[in-house]
């Protein structure tokens, strides 16, 4: 047997481009994939940390007047049998500039069901709650620190700018979320020299039925929570990468079932030396698993140096779109290895059970085999053809399901339907390329040598199918993606745009609002002002004709002033009687808008009565207009802002100013800081409000576009792997024609038309498909994921991108075989004839 | 696992069962660390002189402390009911290991155990708090002049005006605690009366624990008139009864040895009042440990030499999942007294943090039958 | 039609240069047809390769249509061969992705000669009548070879070059095969030169040459041209 596998192995040692190429193809695929993962698992790691620490877990009370609580407030609701929590919250620098959060816990009134129980080590209370305290920290915050994993148990980093110059013993909680410490109240308290202050007051979800006086109360359930939200994030990633995966599995078919090819007299011959059939299917599964663990273990490591160039891009999106904390630093669970290794090696013996099918199978005498491949490929067609329907007949079953789900439900199913969409199409392109090339083959009948180029072209078509179909799919998701996140930055920037129509945006402290809006309002510079105020309240009821409707949605209740600079950018998407009704309805306070969410979740439109209560207040309003509200995931009704002061009592918010032509912002800022101590961190400039958000969405395009190259770059490798291993054979074909007197120019322009003409055509065809895809992510999976849908954008650029980029591939795949063509002295071409 | 921390220190600060076998040996000295040495702790020894009404305050400097309150009580139709309410304290550190007073600074612990019991329902909830020793404003503290020992809104407060004379406000209580549960809520709003004196255990105050002569300072107040409302499952229904606070605080409270105990507080028919205890283990040649009190109507006490006390367990019943003695036979010759005493509802496990049984017992004579009167009886370590 | 002047063909080999050719002087004219023998290994393939203006000599001259091939740059040589050539091979190298008609027509068509009732005649001649619509694999060996001598003179080339081309089939097959070649050359009125190395098979052509340690000799009645050809030659491959 040893004897045999030997004899099987060493086809690679005469062909070792073969070789390069099988490990080629799995180490891209798994380094691919386990790359993503890599991202994927510590991010879902980080906010799994983030979850546990009563980020998103817990009800919260603040004050309504937006003064901070003071223990004195903490004592009285416990001791009228409230249980709540105080919660102490501030930011230090740690040495190297990183911001550090740290959190105060009081352990006994913290409730149970947050998972902060499971956060910390096990440790000595006592050492948690007295002098010198403990400071919990996970590991991957300690470089922050300037700390090693191992010297760091017990250690006191020293922090500038503390008063106590050091921070409490540092004990390691894997769990806690990055650059975060948490420390008893009483520590967090000197550290932070806050005196009786705290940050808030937390408790457990739904224990109070309603906000103490004075306070506000902020359900858990309407706080964001970055799991639910960036989950289609991680989807979206999840699928680029077994898209990749495909992608790269192509490439290994190709390899795998050229290295058969080539040793099928091989393998008959020790068939016929008295090897079993099932002993050379076990050798060609052995050689498949040694091949597929060399080329995992490649790729996995790799995939981690992939991911690590990624993280620190992935992680700051994360953290600026949904607020999620995520590590800079990967943090890979052992299950990590072991499913890349898996997932591979499956991939790889799904590639590889054709071949040993056809193995298994193998005739001795090597009978019948040749006039079978054309009636078996016309056969394999029309399987395509079927299975293509099939699978097309699935996405429209999931589309008719997704039809009927409420939105932000069926995100899974969402991606089901793209996925059938994209299987579909790779599936019917092989006989359409056939189709098409017997159709133009007829046409070309007076052309000699274009007739034969054609069905040459349907000669190599089976070799091809494979990385055409790869090739195919990943120029559409390529266009898919960036179609949608050019679509959503586009529309994002533009709404934002439409919103911040003031040059400054001002949060001034609650005790000088009105001062300083008297101030402001005197000023020359300033030419309008646009106060806002923001509240909770529960929309209870729904009002359309005679019909009513109960119910108890908390909702956010917002309030902007229509100043006539805000008033003509404001985007509306409907209204009851035209934009300008509806803005005198509004002004005059006789009517709400909804925001998009809002009206698609609860099947609001213009002209319906909301029913709304907030503290301090109730209302029945009708609905003038429905307004879009992108990156929000919850409801809002927006209500003129002096209305929301008069009926809800709402405190002051944000004020926006709009200077006047010519104003001087610098010299408003100065005028502040002189009158009212306002430093930089109250006064924001629309222009820095714009930069950080083009920031998001470069850093996300980065990640989009870096992966969808790879992936394109993986269908071009599919492509010339799958070239290569026919180049031999092709040689052999050519070599009669050459030798009929075409020159061998015209044979390598004939070959580059055939390749360039058949990409073409994919990349005709992945034009219409990636704007379905487009389509698909923005109308069917954005709004399963976040509950609105963005307007879907064309772009005439990346279309010719993708047509270029299409040809360019296969082009640059086909040059290596045709130079080698070109290079080959004529005479090798016959000599291969007569070997 | 911060709630295990919680528990692991909490522990220490129970009179209480527990799981002896979770914590590693070096901190079981004792049972749950109540037999720890005492340290830079005070100490509490023979010939301490209790005075009131200081010593109803807490005591931070001694290691543990508690405020153990049980009332027999029946409602308008003679229906029994019975109720538990404790404060714990326990010291976070020594006396000379105080942090500074600050906002959040703390020295002490506490935790507090209430429960409502009639026929087959047990309602059991539980708090936890922290204070410093330097102040007496924090979310649970016990303070001597006025009365008042809290946590949160659970609280047992004087209702006596001690503003115009200062005087004993011990002798006029009011007990309030209330808890939201998934049944609708239960509680009580109780005044209390002391129809009898305190009553100092052991030496002058000083009970022994084991014989090698731990011990902690101990007294009671069994002479409660008791009248309100108890709240049990959203209804509230007017009550009246007798009950009995235990008021004890130790540095050291256990020999080394010791794993649980059964202890038992009876008022009888006669106007006497019995309070005995046994601790497993712990006792001369590793035997049982056991002590007690017999008090006259008039609030005489007469201290029991473990001689003169026997407890015999006489049948077990399976609550909670664990064999536990509900049905018991006290002899206490000296006062000519052989009872069976036992407890007419089972189901009086204390499902909290740490699990223990506290329930109303029955006491009857051992030979007639004849009803001797009712008390309570906890049992730990089961 | 086709002329060697003192031809000389080396090749670097492994082992050191390797003459092929020593000298060769040949001349075919139009509608002549000569047979060349040889040995394996003793330079046939080489010869007909030179004459097809696939390979070059490294001194001499080879003259194809009375024009000199080692003048003609790579694409012109493929037109010269596109359009006074037929080539027959031994393994026939018919084109797998075109069916029976498009491949006797391929050259034809090539050539801008396609004549279809001379292709017709041809298919019929070939006996390969109603078989158009098959492809190369699916026709028996005599078949694809009588297909290969129809694609080589669909477009009446004044050359046809033959290598072994009945090499691969049994004897009777490649009798009746040889003999329908013979009549449709003269059909065509094109030159012949064929490779082989049966004297059966040379015997009915005009003249008959034989290729021995590089130099060509006429065929004596011993068969021989040189006796004492024991002298082994070193080997090519």
């Amino acid at each position: 047997m040893l004897t045999a596998f030997a004899t099987l192995l060493s086809h690679y040692k005469r062909h070792p481009g073969q070789l390069a190429m099988l490990l080629l193809g799995l180490w891209v695929a798994s380094a691919l994939w386990s790359g993503v993962q890599a991202i994927n698992a510590s991010a879902r790691d980080s906010y799994a940390r983030a979850e546990a620490l009563f980020t998103t877990g817990l009800d919260r009370l603040e004050r309504r007047d937006g003064e901070p609580l003071t223990r004195d407030d903490y004592l009285r609701l416990r001791r009228a049998g409230l249980p709540v929590s105080p919660l102490l919250e501030g930011s230090i620098e740690a040495p190297d500039g990183t911001q550090l959060t740290v959190i105060g816990i009081e352990p006994f009134t913290l409730p149970g069901d947050s998972d902060f129980a499971a956060a910390g080590t096990a440790g000595e209370l006592t050492a948690f709650l007295t002098p010198p305290w403990q400071t919990r920290v996970a590991p991957d915050t300690l470089p922050a620190l300037g700390m090693s994993h191992r010297e760091a148990p017990g250690a006191e980093p020293r922090l500038a700018g503390l008063v106590e110059g050091r921070l409490p013993p540092l004990i390691l909680a894997p769990r806690l979320p990055p650059d975060t410490l948490v420390m008893d109240i009483a520590a967090a308290a000197t550290l932070l020299d806050s005196g009786e202050r705290i940050t808030r007051l937390v408790t457990a979800p739904e224990a109070l039925e309603q906000a103490p006086e004075g306070l506000v109360l902020t359900r858990a359930a309407t706080l964001v929570s970055p799991g639910q939200l960036t989950e289609s994030f991680h989807l979206n990633l999840t699928a680029m990468a077994l898209l990749a995966l495909a992608v790269g599995l192509f490439i290994v078919q190709a390899a795998l079932g050229l290295a058969l090819e080539q040793r099928l007299g091989l393998l008959r011959t020790l068939r016929a030396l008295g090897v079993s059939g099932r002993g050379l299917v076990g050798l060609l599964a052995l050689e498949l698993l040694l091949l597929g663990i060399i080329g995992a273990l490649a790729g996995i490591v790799s995939g981690v140096w992939l991911a690590r160039v990624l993280q620190p891009d992935v992680a700051a999106t994360l953290g600026s779109l949904y607020g999620a904390d995520v590590a800079v630093t990967l943090n890979l669970p052992w299950h990590y290895w072991l499913g890349g290794l898996a997932v591979t090696l499956g991939g790889l013996l799904l590639a590889g059970s054709g071949v040993l099918w056809r193995a298994a199978r193998l005739s001795v005498l090597g009978l019948g085999q040749a006039q079978a491949w054309r009636s078996g490929f016309q056969r394999q067609l029309k399987l395509m053809s079927a299975a293509g329907a099939a699978v097309a007949l699935g996405g429209l079953a999931l589309w008719l399901w997704l039809a009927w789900q409420p939105p932000g439900e069926g995100l899974l199913a969402g991606f089901g339907l793209v996925a059938a969409l994209l299987l579909a199409s790779a599936l019917w392109l092989p006989p359409l390329i056939a189709l098409l090339l017997a159709g133009l083959g007829r046409l070309l009948r007076r052309r000699p040598l274009a007739q034969w180029a054609l069905a040459d072209l349907q000669l190599q078509l089976p070799r091809l199918a494979l990385a055409m179909m790869a090739l195919l799919i990943a120029l559409s998701a390529n266009l898919g993606v960036s179609s949608m996140v050019g679509g959503f930055r586009l529309t994002f920037l533009d709404w934002l745009d439409q919103r911040l129509v003031a040059d400054f945006y001002l949060r001034p402290p609650v005790e000088q609002h009105d001062d300083i809006h008297a101030w402001l309002a005197e000023h020359d510079e300033v030419a309008e002002l646009l106060p806002t105020r923001r509240s909770e309240g529960t929309l209870v009821a729904v009002e359309r004709d005679t019909d009513t409707r109960e119910l108890a949605l908390p909702v956010g209740v917002y309030g902007i002033t229509p100043g006539t600079a805000l008033l003509p950018s404001w985007p509306l998407l409907a209204t009851r009687a035209g934009r300008d009704d509806a803005w005198q309805a509004f002004a005059a306070g006789e009517a709400a808008f909804v925001n998009e969410q809002l009206a698609i979740a609860e099947g609001l439109a213009p002209g319906d009565r909301i029913g709304l209560t907030a503290p301090g207040g109730e209302a029945v309003l009708p609905i003038a207009a429905v307004y879009p509200d992108y990156g929000n995931t919850r409801g809002e009704v927006l209500l003129a802002t002096p209305e929301l002061a008069r009926r809800f009592a709402a405190p002051p918010g944000s004020i926006g100013i709009v200077l006047a032509p010519g104003g001087d912002g610098a010299a408003l800022r100065t005028g502040l800081r002189q009158h009212f101590a306002i430093g930089g961190d109250e006064l924001v400039d629309q222009r820095e409000v714009k930069r950080i958000a083009t920031g998001i969405f470069e850093r996300t395009f980065t990640i989009t576009r870096a992966l969808s190259a790879l992936t394109l770059a993986v269908a071009a490798l599919a492509l010339l792997a799958s070239l290569l291993a026919q180049a031999r054979e092709r040689r052999l074909q050519l070599a009669p024609l050459w030798a009929l007197g075409v020159p061998r120019q015209r044979l390598v322009t004939v070959q580059l038309a055939q390749l360039g003409g058949a990409a073409f055509v994919v990349g005709a065809l992945a034009l219409p498909l990636g704007t379905l895809l487009a389509l698909g992510l923005v109308a069917v999976i954005n709004v399963a994921a976040f509950g609105w849908r963005l307007p879907l954008h064309v772009f005439p650029g990346e279309m010719a991108l993708t047509l270029a980029t299409a040809v360019g591939v296969a082009l640059a795949a086909a040059a290596l075989p045709a130079t080698k063509l070109w290079r080959a002295p004529p005479r090798a071409l016959l000599a291969e004839e007569a070997t | 696992m911060m709630r295990i921390a919680i528990l692991a220190a909490l522990l220490a600060a129970l009179w209480l069962a527990g799981c002896a076998e979770e914590a590693p040996p070096g901190e079981t000295a004792g049972f749950a660390g109540l037999g720890q040495e005492a340290g830079d702790f005070a100490q509490a020894h023979e010939g301490i002189r209790l005075s009131f009404p200081e010593d109803h305050a807490a005591h931070p400097d001694y290691r543990i402390e508690w405020w153990y309150l049980t009332a027999n009580l029946e409602d308008e139709r003679g229906e029994p009911l019975g109720l538990q309410w404790t404060l714990f304290r326990q010291a976070l550190t020594p006396p000379d290991g105080r942090p500074e007073p600050a906002p959040w600074a703390a020295d002490q612990l506490w935790m507090a155990h209430m429960a409502v019991s009639r026929g087959d329902t047990h309602r059991v909830a539980e708090r936890f708090a922290r204070s410093h020793s330097g102040q007496d404003d924090g979310q649970a503290g016990a303070v001597a002049e006025p009365f008042r020992a809290w946590i949160d809104h659970w609280q047992l407060a004087t209702r006596v005006d001690t503003s115009d004379a200062p005087g004993d406000s011990f002798t006029e209580l009011q007990l309030t605690a209330h808890q939201d549960d998934a049944h609708g809520g239960f509680g009580y709003d109780l005044a209390l009366v002391a129809e009898g004196p305190l009553v100092l255990h052991g030496v002058g105050g000083f009970s022994q624990k084991s014989a090698d002569g731990q011990g902690s300072m101990y007294y009671s107040q069994p002479f409660w008139r008791v009248e309100g409302e108890v709240t049990l499952d959203g209804e509230t229904r007017a009550v009246s009864g007798r009950g009995w606070l235990d008021r004890e605080w130790s540095s050291q409270l256990l020999g080394p040895e010791q794993q649980g105990w059964d202890w038992f507080s009876l008022h009888l028919e006669s106007g006497h009042k019995l309070m005995a205890f046994q601790l497993r283990g712990g006792g001369a040649d590793g035997g049982d440990y056991r002590s007690g009190t017999w008090i006259d109507p008039e609030g005489e006490p007469t201290a029991l030499a473990p001689d003169e006390i026997g407890m015999t367990p006489l049948a077990t019943q399976r609550v909670a999942g664990r064999e536990v003695p509900t049905r018991w036979r006290l002899e206490i010759p000296r006062a000519g007294l052989d009872m069976i005493v036992e407890a007419p509802h089972a189901e009086r496990w204390m499902d909290t943090s740490v699990a223990y049984w506290e329930g109303e017992m029955i006491a009857r004579d051992a030979e007639s039958g004849d009803n001797l009167g009712i008390g309570y009886l906890e049992m730990t370590g089961y | 039609m086709l002329e060697f002047r003192q031809v000389y063909k080396t090749y670097a080999t492994p082992q050191g240069p390797l003459a092929v050719l020593e000298g060769v002087d040949l001349e075919l004219r139009g509608g002549e047809s000569l047979a060349l023998m040889g040995e394996s290994g003793s330079g046939k393939s080489t010869l007909l390769h030179l004459a097809a203006g696939l390979d070059l000599p490294d001194s001499g001259e080879v003259l194809l249509a009375d024009r000199s091939i080692s003048a003609l740059d790579e694409p012109a040589r493929a037109r010269l061969r596109r359009d006074t050539l037929g080539l027959v091979f031994q393994q026939f190298h018919l084109v797998p992705s075109l069916n029976t008609l498009d491949n006797l027509r391929l050259q034809a068509r090539l050539a801008g000669r396609d004549n279809a009732e001379w292709s017709t005649h041809l298919m019929q001649r070939l006996g390969l009548a109603g078989l158009e619509r098959r492809y190369p694999e699916q026709l028996s060996g005599g078949q694809q070879q009588r297909l290969a001598i129809g694609r080589a003179l669909a477009p009446r080339p004044a050359l046809l070059l033959a290598d072994e081309p009945t090499g691969n089939l049994d004897e009777t097959t490649a009798g009746e095969v040889l003999a329908l070649l013979l009549e449709l050359v003269r059909e065509a009125g094109s030159a012949l030169l064929m490779v082989t190395h049966s004297a059966q098979v040379a015997a009915p052509l005009d003249r008959c040459l034989r290729l021995t340690h590089g130099r060509l000799g006429a065929l004596t009645e011993s068969g021989l041209m040189e006796p004492g050809l024991t002298q082994p030659e070193p080997s090519r491959r």
